[in-house]
């Protein structure tokens, strides 16, 4: 009888945490699909539906139209850069999406979910145990300069995720580039050399910041150099306005040559594609002391950890 | 260094007697109040008071913003709303109409020469709703904008942002006294050539928990009858009833009155303020505050008491606080053989606290542009010690030249502010 009395009491109180009240509360200006895939999740775990949930979540908070672009734009959609949304309805979606999912997430975490596709799959992650993706880390246009050999007005990259195999970057054509008004007259044309350049910084932001496991010693930001590209197909011309997204993943890395494989998509469309870009890169032993015989197990040695 | 003259020359209200300066006026001439029942109030037995004047056509009782109910006219975007207390949306409303009212473009607003000043005591309804919620789910299931609309600080941060302001900015909190402390504060920026051009925008909610506390204080009326609630000056008055809304003002220096060719409401000659020091809660028995505050506003802007022909009092309908605001009128006035015109138009709007002085700043200056001088309602039986004055209790059709304004605050913060028809 007093767990009756309990139950009434919580009923005519605040919601049971995980209720099916409370969910239904929490998704009540969300499409009537989100709550009956939620539903159904929280009946049978089938984590198929979690992509449903989470666009769900997402479309309640945009405006028509940029909702339209969501349903519209698959994994590649960005929250803030095309959705317009700040980091405030991001918590907003996100407390929703951990209501709903039965998740949470932390602010370190939240902060390299940019995408629709990059918050499916951690979702999915957290929901089954095992990483669909490996983990990435965001990195803004101020982190990049910061520790680029390369800058502005040569520094083709201004946004970065990096993870174990790779990195993906951006760059927006902004026509203030000096070199577009030679190239060519009247007709502002990215250059395709400079198109193979960007990636290659890509690749140079991949190997400072998440050196490969090949490499024992701290690799010398400063003695990266390219030295060679293979089959390289370029598809489409970029202007002004285009944001070139990038992408390179390791191949294979032997001291003191990595190989990536690189491509750039514009809007989805393939624009450029390389099957390899090849960077020589010293080590900090190599550098510092080549006269002292590196045996390649002395790499802690330095401490110059963290210098980058 | 010369000062420059200050204009009023956009108005915009959202209040009980009217969400327009139309209405408002219309209003005023009838004295036709603005009060009603408030549902939650019947529903609990605790709550002993009845009557609040509530903007009508606005529902913003709901903690979830996305529940409001308000005219389609002003259709506020979700990023925008999010961060609102309930008075933080009848203030926005209030400033779109006073940019549309004073003919302001989208550069007149956002420019560095352009300011906003706000009163505001933040909403307590929002706080405790945080605040419980915080502690039934934890604080990282709680809206990340809890804060920003519930502080006092929330109108500035709210109106800064949304209408992209670039000038002076700052939130005033001097509860009843706060907007009066906004207007004087502006009126300085401009006098002194710091701004062109500063919006004033102060407001209010009304719930339970903005309403309630007061009847612990013995602050409000609990009268049922909204001719025997809000009474200032009457023999039977006993207490005030609470008002919410939202009141935007816009004040500009002469050379954009100039320059943009606008016909102001009236002159804001300038103001003076004053302290009781004497009781957290009561005003001075004697006025002494409020004494000083109309003394230095006449001093500094050079008026003589007698060319004062309109007072629109600060008179809440409670016991002590008319009583003392007509110690201090008493003082200044009738001793030297003045007896300009008195009303107190919270009879018919109730008492906006932070809202209240640009509530009736507002009201001055649309008497003044529009020619009527608004009349003191509800006074059945003119309590005795007020017989020596010139209560008016209709409208007059006719303007006053020079009018005073007076607020009172807690703590005894008292601000006068002096204004003249163009």
């Amino acid at each position: 009888m007093s767990d009756q009395t309990t139950t009434k009491r919580e009923v005519a109180g605040a919601p049971v945490p995980g209720s099916e009240e409370l969910l239904r509360d929490t998704l009540k200006r969300c499409s009537a699909e989100t709550l009956e895939a939620a539903l159904a999740y929280r009946k049978t775990g089938d984590v198929s539906l979690v992509s449903v949930v989470v666009l769900g979540i997402v479309a309640r908070f945009l405006d028509p139209d940029v909702a339209d672009k969501l349903r519209s734009g698959g994994d590649s959609i960005e929250f803030m850069t095309d959705l317009g949304m700040d980091s405030l309805t991001m918590i907003e979606a996100i407390m929703m999406v951990e209501e709903s999912l039965g998740v949470s997430i932390k602010n370190d975490e939240l902060l390299n979910l940019r995408s629709v596709g990059d918050l499916k799959s951690f979702i999915n992650e957290k929901l089954t145990g095992v990483a669909s993706e490996e983990p990435k880390t965001f990195y803004s246009v101020d982190q990049i300069a910061s520790i680029m050999p390369q800058q502005s007005p040569f520094l083709f990259l201004s946004q970065a995720t990096v993870s174990e195999h790779g990195a993906n970057g951006s760059y927006l054509i902004t026509g203030q580039e000096a070199f577009l008004e030679g190239h060519f007259k009247g007709n502002p044309v990215f250059p395709a050399s400079l198109m193979l350049e960007a990636l290659g910084q890509l690749a140079v932001f991949k190997l400072i910041k998440n050196p490969p496991k090949e490499v024992e010693s701290t690799i010398d930001s400063s003695e990266i150099y390219f030295t060679g590209v293979d089959s390289v197909r370029c598809h489409r011309i970029c202007k002004p306005g285009d944001t070139l997204e990038m992408k390179v993943q390791v191949k294979r890395v032997r001291d003191p040559l990595a190989i990536f494989s690189g491509q750039i998509t514009v809007n989805g469309e393939k624009a450029v594609v390389t099957e390899e870009i090849t960077l020589a890169f010293k080590t900090e032993d190599a550098s510092a002391s080549s006269e002292e015989s590196a045996n390649g197990l002395n790499g802690g040695t330095h401490s110059s950890n963290g210098s980058h | 260094m010369e000062r420059k003259r200050v204009f009023i020359t956009g108005v915009g209200v959202i209040s009980g007697i009217g969400n327009d300066v139309s209405s408002v006026s219309e209003s005023l001439r009838e004295l036709k109040h603005g009060f009603s029942a408030y549902p939650p109030f019947l529903d609990d037995p605790l709550a002993p008071v009845t009557l609040v004047s509530a903007p009508k056509d606005f529902q913003v009782d709901s903690e979830d913003f996305e529940d409001w109910i308000y005219p389609e006219k002003y259709r506020v975007r979700r990023e925008v709303l999010r961060g609102f207390a309930p008075h933080g949306l009848y203030v926005y409303c209030a400033m779109k109409q006073a940019i549309e009212d004073a003919g302001l473009e989208e550069g007149d607003v956002s420019n560095e020469e352009t300011g906003i000043y706000t009163a505001s005591s933040g909403s307590t309804r929002l706080l405790y709703h945080n605040m419980s919620r915080m502690r039934e789910v934890g604080p990282m299931r709680c809206s990340p904008t809890g804060i920003v609309s519930a502080i006092s600080g929330t109108l500035s941060f709210n109106l800064v942002a949304s209408f992209r302001i670039q000038g002076n900015s700052c939130g005033f909190s001097s509860a009843c006294a706060s907007s009066g402390h906004a207007l004087g504060f502006a009126y300085d920026d401009i006098a002194m050539g710091r701004q062109n051009r500063m919006f004033i925008a102060a407001g209010e909610d009304v719930n339970y928990e903005s309403v309630v506390p007061f009847t612990g204080m013995r602050a409000l009326s609990l009268e049922t009858d909204p001719i025997r609630a809000s009474c200032p000056f009457d023999a039977k008055r006993n207490g005030f009833v609470c008002a919410g809304g939202g009141a935007v003002l816009v004040l500009e220096s002469e050379e954009e009155v100039l320059r943009r060719g606008s016909t102001p409401y009236a002159e804001l000659l300038g103001w003076g303020q004053a302290s009781d020091g004497h009781n957290v809660a009561i005003s001075h028995p004697e006025g002494h505050g409020l004494i000083r505050a109309i003394d230095k506003a006449c001093k500094s802007t050079g008026i003589n008491a007698g060319e004062i022909d309109y007072i629109n009092a600060h008179a809440t309908s409670t016991l002590i606080g008319d009583a003392s605001e007509g110690k201090a009128l008493e003082g200044v006035f009738n001793s030297n053989g003045h007896r300009p015109k008195i009303s107190s138009t919270k009879a018919i709007t109730g008492h906006g606290l932070s809202l209240a002085s640009a509530l009736e700043a507002s009201i001055v200056s649309i008497a003044m542009k529009e020619g009527f001088t608004p009349g003191s309602a509800h006074i059945q039986n003119l309590d005795p010690q007020f017989e020596a004055f010139n209560i008016i209790r209709e409208t007059e059709s006719k303007p006053p030249q020079i009018a005073l304004s007076n607020s009172s605050g807690f703590g005894g913060a008292n601000v006068s502010l002096l204004f003249k028809k163009v």
